[in-house]
């Protein structure tokens, strides 16, 4: 069980489908109120049409143990407001389902009084997020055919 | 008890949850290297309530079992 301690609450970060310019710009806006804020440090991750064995990738299928990655990232953003108090709000999505070429699967948002807490934090959630939760992504070839991607 | 497969290795069984009964986490690997062709060539984990396990453990058979191939995510 969840300890009701914990100041930063359980969240999902998936959603369907490609992340929406619109989407990231809607969640800056929102920043407004928040005058304790001075700097935002923002992470996007987006499908690349890489060439393997000939074959140039489509689109992304991602597919996650969402229990087990939303709990991941629970202790991820635990670990990253324990190193960097500074840091007022993170915000993590990921997507899920078939992502083309050229559109944005991943969002990592950090905002802190200065940009040094910021900018570190969303280096870290990024490698961390990267390494620890379980996201699966099947490479589809333009040609037909695909590769289980898998991170380094 | 039931086992939660998912991205290469899920293609590889043809399913995303198999039945298979386990007393250990080394029972568990066995079973799975004979349930999923060419399983023990890969790289993969497994989960055990949400965590990735490496020692051998006992199961009750309620725990919540998961096989993990290599993460990919952002």
């Amino acid at each position: 069980m969840m300890s009701e301690a914990k100041p930063h609450r359980k969240r999902d970060i998936f959603v369907e489908g490609a992340i929406a310019p619109s989407f990231i710009a809607d969640n800056i806006a929102k920043h407004a109120t928040r005058h304790d804020i001075g700097a935002h440090e923002i992470f996007l991750g987006q499908v690349r049409a890489d060439v393997i064995d000939g074959r140039s990738v489509d689109a992304i299928e991602y597919t996650a143990y969402a229990d087990m990655a939303n709990e991941q990232m629970t202790a991820i953003r635990e670990e990253a407001f324990t190193r960097w108090p500074e840091m007022t709000c993170l915000h993590v999505h990921h997507s899920l389902g078939t992502i083309k070429a050229g559109e944005l699967c991943f969002f990592v948002f950090a905002s802190a009084s200065h940009r040094q807490q910021a900018r570190e934090a969303v280096a870290y959630v990024t490698d961390e997020v990267k390494k620890r939760l379980p996201i699966f992504g099947k490479e589809v070839f333009t040609e037909g055919g695909h590769v289980w991607k898998q991170n380094l | 008890m039931e086992v939660l497969l998912f991205g290469l290795i899920a293609e590889k069984a043809g399913a995303d949850r198999i039945q298979l009964d386990a007393s250990s986490l080394d029972q568990l690997r066995a079973l799975l290297s004979a349930r999923v062709e060419g399983l023990a060539q890969m790289s993969y984990a497994i989960a055990v309530d949400r965590r990735v396990v490496q020692n051998d453990m006992p199961f009750t058979g309620a725990e919540e079992i998961a096989v993990l191939p290599p993460f990919a995510g952002g």
